[in-house]
Parts: C-alpha cells; sequence; structure tokens
C-alpha cells in the first residue's frame, strides 16, 4: 500500500511537471509603428482616412481594408532594412477612380532582445528614417526619423492629409 | 410532557456526563521500561531511481544522481547529493539545452518516533544547492506576431548554437520526506522539495531556463523537486 501511494504520488509528479503553466500575455512583443493621422490645415486636430487600406510591399493581403481611422498600428518586418506600406485613402464615394495612393517607406536597422521564457526574443527597431513618394495625399509627416521603436505608449509618426 | 421533551434530554446529557467521571486514586505506578533498542549508525550511499526513469521516458533529459547521508544523533542526519542533469528546454520560441554538474548539502531531521528497533523515517530538511552548468541556445524565433494581425511578416529560425559557459545558481531547498527500510539496512526513499534560487548567472542576452539540480526555474525564481531513491546502509555503529 506504501509503495502504490508512492507510485503515485511519481506519477503525479511526472505529470504536472509537464504542464505549461505560463503564457506570453504581452502583445505585441515586438513594438509596432503607431501612425496618427491629422489634418493638414488644422495641424492640431486628428483626421480620419476615409476608406483606408494598407498593405505592405510584396505582400498580398492587406492589414486594413476599406476602414476609417485616425490612428493605426503597423508591424515592421524584422528580416530586411526597409518596409514599403502603400496606403489608400478614398474620400469620394469609393468608387476605384477616386482611389488616393501614397507610400511610406520605413528604413531601420534591427536587434533582438530577450524578453522572457514565453514571450522569447523581441525586435528593437534601430536609427529609423521614414520617406514618403513625392505628390502623394500624405502632404507631410514628422518627425523624419526616430533613435528606435521599443514602445507602445504614444504614436511614433504624425502624417498630415 | 411534550412541553418538557427537551428539558429532559438535557437530564441525560448531564447523567452521561457524570458517569465518566473516574475515580483517579487508584492507579498503580508502573516501572520504567529499561530495555534500550539500538539502531545502526553510519553511512548510507544510494541513488535517485526517478532520473533514469525520466531520462528513458523523456529524449530531452538525461541525468544522474548519487544520494549519501550519515546519521550523526538520534534524529539527526547529515545528508548530500551528487549528480549531473541535461535538458532541453522546449519553449515557443526558443530551444535550450542546459547541461551540468550539481552538489546539495544539508541536514536532514527525523520528526518519526520509531517503534522497537525500526528504522524509519518521516524527515524535514534543508539543503544549499550548487550547481556549475552550461546552456546552449540551440535555435530561436524572433516574437514578431500580434493578436491583431497574427504574423503578417515572417519569423526565420535562427540557428546560432549561442553556448554560454560556466553558468552557476546559488539556492536553499526545503524538503520533506520518507524512508523505509524493506529489506534489512536496505532504504526506500521518496521526497519532495521546495527550492529558492538566491543567485543566478544568466547567459548574455538570455536567461537560464533550467539548472541541473533546481529542475526549471519558475518566474518567481522558485523551483520544484522530487526524489525517488534506494540506498544501502553501511552500518558503523550501534547505538
Amino acid at each position: 500500500m506504501k509503495k502504490n501511494i508512492l507510485f503515485l504520488v511519481l506519477l503525479t509528479g511526472i505529470f504536472t511537471a509537464c504542464e505549461k503553466d505560463d503564457f506570453c500575455i504581452e502583445n505585441p512583443v515586438t513594438s509596432r509603428l503607431i501612425i496618427d493621422f491629422y489634418d493638414d490645415t488644422n495641424r492640431e486636430t486628428l483626421k480620419n482616412v476615409q476608406r483606408f487600406s494598407i498593405i505592405a510591399e510584396g505582400k498580398t493581403d492587406s492589414l486594413f481594408v476599406n476602414t476609417t481611422s485616425n490612428s493605426i498600428a503597423i508591424p515592421l518586418n524584422s528580416l530586411t532594412q526597409e518596409t514599403r506600406y502603400t496606403l489608400k485613402k478614398n474620400d469620394e464615394n469609393g468608387a476605384e477612380v477616386d482611389d488616393k495612393i501614397a507610400t511610406f517607406t520605413i528604413q531601420y536597422d534591427t536587434e533582438e532582445e530577450f524578453v522572457s521564457r514565453s514571450c522569447g526574443f523581441k525586435v528593437i527597431f534601430n536609427n529609423l528614417e521614414f520617406s514618403s513618394n513625392t505628390n502623394s495625399w500624405i502632404t507631410d509627416f514628422t518627425p523624419t526619423t526616430i533613435i528606435n521603436l521599443d514602445d507602445q505608449s504614444a504614436a511614433h509618426v504624425q502624417i498630415f492629409h | 410532557m411534550y412541553k418538557y421533551f427537551i428539558s429532559i434530554c438535557l437530564l441525560f446529557v448531564f447523567a452521561e456526563n457524570f458517569s465518566q467521571e473516574q475515580k483517579k486514586d487508584n492507579i498503580i505506578p508502573q516501572e520504567k521500561d529499561t530495555v534500550v533498542y539500538k539502531t545502526n549508525y553510519g553511512l548510507r550511499l544510494g541513488m535517485d531511481i526517478s532520473r533514469p526513469i525520466f531520462s528513458s521516458l523523456y529524449s530531452n533529459y538525461n541525468g544522474l544522481e548519487i544520494v549519501a547521508d550519515y546519521r550523526i544523533k538520534k534524529n539527526v542526519y547529515i545528508a548530500a547529493e551528487i549528480g549531473f542533469e541535461e535538458k532541453t528546454s522546449i519553449e515557443d520560441y526558443s530551444n535550450s539545452t542546459s547541461k551540468g554538474n550539481y552538489i546539495r548539502l544539508g541536514l536532514n531531521y527525523n520528526a518519526y518516533d520509531n517503534w522497537l528497533d525500526m528504522n524509519n523515517e518521516i524527515f524535514v530538511g534543508y539543503r544549499y544547492g550548487f550547481s556549475l552548468f552550461n546552456q546552449t541556445l540551440n535555435n530561436y524565433t524572433t516574437n514578431v506576431s500580434d493578436m491583431e494581425n497574427g504574423s503578417y511578416f515572417p519569423a526565420v529560425l535562427n540557428t546560432v548554437g549561442q553556448a554560454s559557459t560556466s553558468l552557476n545558481t546559488h539556492w536553499s531547498e526545503f524538503m520533506i520526506g520518507i524512508k523505509a527500510e524493506t529489506l534489512h539496512n536496505l532504504f526506500i526513499g521518496f521526497s519532495f522539495s521546495y527550492k529558492i534560487l538566491m543567485s543566478v548567472k544568466d547567459p548574455e542576452n538570455f536567461m537560464t531556463l533550467f539548472s541541473p539540480g533546481f529542475n526549471r526555474i519558475f518566474e518567481s525564481n522558485t523551483g520544484f523537486g522530487i526524489n525517488y531513491t534506494i540506498s544501502y546502509l553501511i552500518p558503523f555503529s550501534k547505538k
């Protein structure tokens, strides 16, 4: 009987030792770039982008499709030194001829940093430089560079349109 | 009659109480038992048999542990464990192998009153543990996904093999366990231990996920362990 109890305790030890006990609760682990959209003339006020879609170069699926928003969080590609997004807005009635296209390019260096057992490694983006194509619906943006991207508490870039 | 039903019940309760009272003046004083049962003192050597079992059950674990204790007083034992462990920790975003040796040193106190010349134990113990090991980060993927978009951009599996040598941990350990003499001088024991990490030397830009002797290091710097031992007592003297 005593041995049976010992065996049971041993078995319990085996099975409980394998239970997963921690989950990564940070979201996201790797910071995304937060962009706020402001009004071009009245530069203190946020302005919604109508029927907004965004897609990264080389991707076939969009991050946002036909949404109305004044703030977006977009991931950067950690495997390259540059991520180029194509942004579409449509202020008119949604007809395809009225689509306005702009590209927004982010260049950076990457650095990997360990977070925790369950979350693994995150990517910190350093020396970010922003640029957009001329003659697009993006009239202006600020700042043009940031030193690193490693938090999600505030917007990183303001785009005026 | 029914009006006094409860009162009558109470009367019986009191009556019973009186009947339980003992007369104290007729207890005969007994003579003290002078027979002393002697038990063996000596060095007890053995091994942990759970570790070879785990080694055969799990492909990511290898381990061996030698246990020893020496009885210094009726209820007090000096105890030590020396072992080797290798474990691959497979996590969601990393795969790493820890490999090294450890020693645990301390005391066991037997809280069990044995009958006659029996020599069983229900013990509590304390250990100081020290481990010296290497940890290799076999591969990892960066965590670039998020809940809203999933993995929009891919993450590659990095198979760099970062090896970190001469890492160490120090810890304190509280044990509770039993030992039973199943055959003459042959003991089977089981114990459970709770470990508190005192210091750890982590690899650069990574952490120690598993330390030999300590097992998995939990977020709160604590750990758990079990021992299932077979040991043989080499008797030196009988006291």
